[in-house]
């Protein structure tokens, strides 16, 4: 048991450090160079090179990779109000240091601490609508096979998977926001009861997208455990049609708990398309803007906690599988 | 296997969607090719005698410009024509890279399950998934600085592989474990021709089914870059890139957002349905 979870760890950690080395080499050895993207366009060369000096870029990069590695996850004793561990996030003597990132001058770490809240918010509400769409819209369907209503929720569904985001999200915000005049266009506010409007738009152009794919998923799946053995002998010994569907979705559960884990791992990592286009200042906007603007230490911090929530999520769904259907379960 | 072909190719169009789909398909590439071409309107030129309001604003459609002119008063159904010859190139080109490696990996892997190849490439694939799709292309993307078309298509191609080769690999062992494939190895074909001879047929009908639905993809995916300012420069129009001059016009002139994203829509449903279709009428109903 021990063993196996030391196991996982260890792929965890293997398959993180591979994706941020990926993005290490990406930003840093090939040909791009973020010094002048933080001096700008029109200026010196004297003054690029001192910038890349200040941001340690003049040394190459094999020792700047070593740096970032036995950085990123240190043992020291001094606090983090020390002038060498400025950028560390500490749990007592251990430091996590992600550096700085160039263009923002404050620590990866800060950024990200400010960041993964809202994006987390976002996929939580954008998952709860979408399992609360998908599943009602596709077990509606299933009950009503062959209906007129059923072939409208499939065609909705089918044009709902085929519409991207970021066109159901402009079309959302062009009715909502700018004809009905609901809510507001885009952006973040001040207030929690800003917050709570702003992150309507977002979650829902997700959830809309996402429960397309559920309907679909929990359709099919319904309308083969109507056909049991066991629905028949629910029906037969008098339970409700309400009864019937309570029963069914029992067993449609078990795909879509792990549809769900999975989703909520690639939501994690940021919704770079919808948030950047309802300018939600979480993960996703914040990875759009660290790759344009050649942010080599900020693009390492995002692409950390996105691998991770993805192979952590693939992780739990495998073990959900397991928990929740036991002829899956190894010996 | 000639009669067996017939009957699945009439049960292919037998299928409602891919009926649909298909229609939707030719519309769009015979709308992208011939377009720029009957066209008399020229894609990079302004329009200011007769595609400008009196407000200096775009035109709507009108019949001289059946779906207005842009922001700065070009033709927008010629511009959408020559958009979607590149977008759809593109998403064609990129699929085709993208099914060649994933089914190269694929039954490579699948055919040595176990073995230190399978091991590697497979944590290569599980590596580069867990790298969000449009981070992956978005970094490639911002390195080659000015962003071409091809930079795009392979971009898109090398990195859109890793769920086919997945898929492919399942395929693939299953297939190699097949009576009359165990048979021909004990009959000491090599494992290149085991391979050519045995998978390839086998698994070629399912790469169909995700390549189709690869196009699609690939079209949202170039869209997106474009979106997100990581696609092709201008004044080369694409889908995205007009998607995106769009945006802060919907209120002035809807047209100028309107027209690239139902384009858009109705490449990727018909994509789908084609690959449903395809799907449904290749693999036995549930």
């Amino acid at each position: 048991m021990v063993k196996a979870a030391l196991r996982r760890l260890a792929y965890v950690v293997f398959v993180v450090w591979a994706a941020v080395t990926l993005s290490f080499i990406a930003s840093n050895v090939l040909p791009s160079d973020p010094a002048r993207m933080v001096a700008g366009p029109q200026a010196r060369p004297e003054d690029v090179a001192r910038i890349k000096k200040d941001l340690g870029l003049d040394r190459p990069a094999t020792v700047r990779y070593g740096l970032f590695l036995s950085r990123l996850l240190h043992v020291s004793s001094l606090p983090d109000t020390d002038a060498a561990h400025k950028t560390c996030g500490t749990l007592g003597p251990l430091h996590v240091d992600l550096g700085k990132s160039y263009q923002q001058r404050r620590p990866v770490l800060t950024i990200l601490g400010e960041r993964l809240p809202r994006t987390l918010a976002l996929a939580v509400v954008a998952v709860f609508l979408q399992v609360l769409f998908g599943v009602s819209a596709g077990a509606f369907a299933a009950k009503r096979r062959g209906s007129a209503a059923d072939t409208a929720t499939v065609t909705a569904s089918l044009l709902g998977v085929s519409a991207p985001t970021f066109i159901l999200g402009l079309f959302l915000q062009w009715l909502l926001a700018y004809r009905l005049n609901l809510l507001p266009l885009d952006g973040f506010g001040k207030t929690f009861a800003d917050h709570a409007t702003c992150i309507v738009l977002p979650a829902l152009t997700l959830g809309l997208f996402g429960a397309a794919y559920y309907t679909r998923v929990v359709r099919d799946e319904m309308r083969a455990e109507l056909l049991r053995d066991y629905v028949r002998t629910a029906r037969a010994k008098g339970a409700s049609e309400l009864g019937v569907v309570r029963h069914a979705l029992a067993n449609v559960a078990l795909p879509l708990v792990t549809l769900i884990a999975l989703d909520l791992g690639g939501l994690v990592g940021g919704a770079i398309v919808t948030e950047s286009l309802f300018r939600w200042p979480g993960l996703g906007s914040l990875s759009v803007t660290a790759i344009l603007d050649r942010d080599g230490p900020l693009v390492q911090g995002c692409v950390i906690v996105t691998s991770a929530a993805i192979v952590v999520s693939n992780m739990v769904a495998d073990g959900l599988y397991g928990i929740l259907d036991p002829r899956t379960r190894r010996r | 296997m000639g009669a067996d072909d017939e009957s699945l190719s009439r049960r292919v169009l037998r299928e409602g969607k891919t009926k649909a789909g298909l229609v939707l398909v030719l519309v769009l590439v015979l709308f992208s090719a011939a377009g720029p071409l009957v066209s008399s309107h020229d894609p990079f030129a302004s329009d200011f005698t007769f595609g400008i309001s009196k407000e200096q604003t775009p035109l709507g459609p009108s019949a001289l410009h059946w779906l207005g002119t842009d922001r700065i008063y070009r033709d927008e159904l010629v511009r959408l024509a020559l958009g979607g010859r590149l977008s759809l190139a593109i998403g064609l080109g990129a699929t085709a890279i993208a099914t060649a490696v994933g089914a190269l990996v694929g039954m490579i892997a699948g055919f040595f399950e176990g073995s230190v190849v399978d091991v590697v490439l497979m944590r290569i694939v599980d590596v580069i998934l867990a790298f969000p799709f449009l981070l992956l292309v978005m970094t490639l993307g911002v390195v080659f600085e000015r962003t071409t078309p091809l930079t795009i298509l392979f971009t898109l191609g090398l990195t859109g592989w890793l769920g086919t080769a997945r898929i492919v690999r399942a395929k693939t062992i299953g297939i190699r474990s097949l009576d009359f494939v165990q048979a021909a190895r004990a009959l000491g074909q090599s494992t290149p021709r085991l391979i050519w001879l045995h998978v390839v047929p086998n698994v070629s009908p399912l790469l169909l089914v995700l390549g189709t639905m690869s196009v699609a993809q690939m079209i949202i995916a170039e869209s997106v870059l474009s979106y997100l300012g990581a696609g092709i420069s201008p004044p080369t129009p694409t889908w995205g890139h007009m998607l995106f001059e769009g945006q802060d016009y919907y209120q002035a002139a809807p047209w100028i957002l309107l027209a690239p994203a139902v384009t858009i829509l109705a490449s990727v449903l018909g994509f789908n349905l084609l690959g449903e279709g395809l799907r449904d009428a290749i693999e036995p109903k549930r």
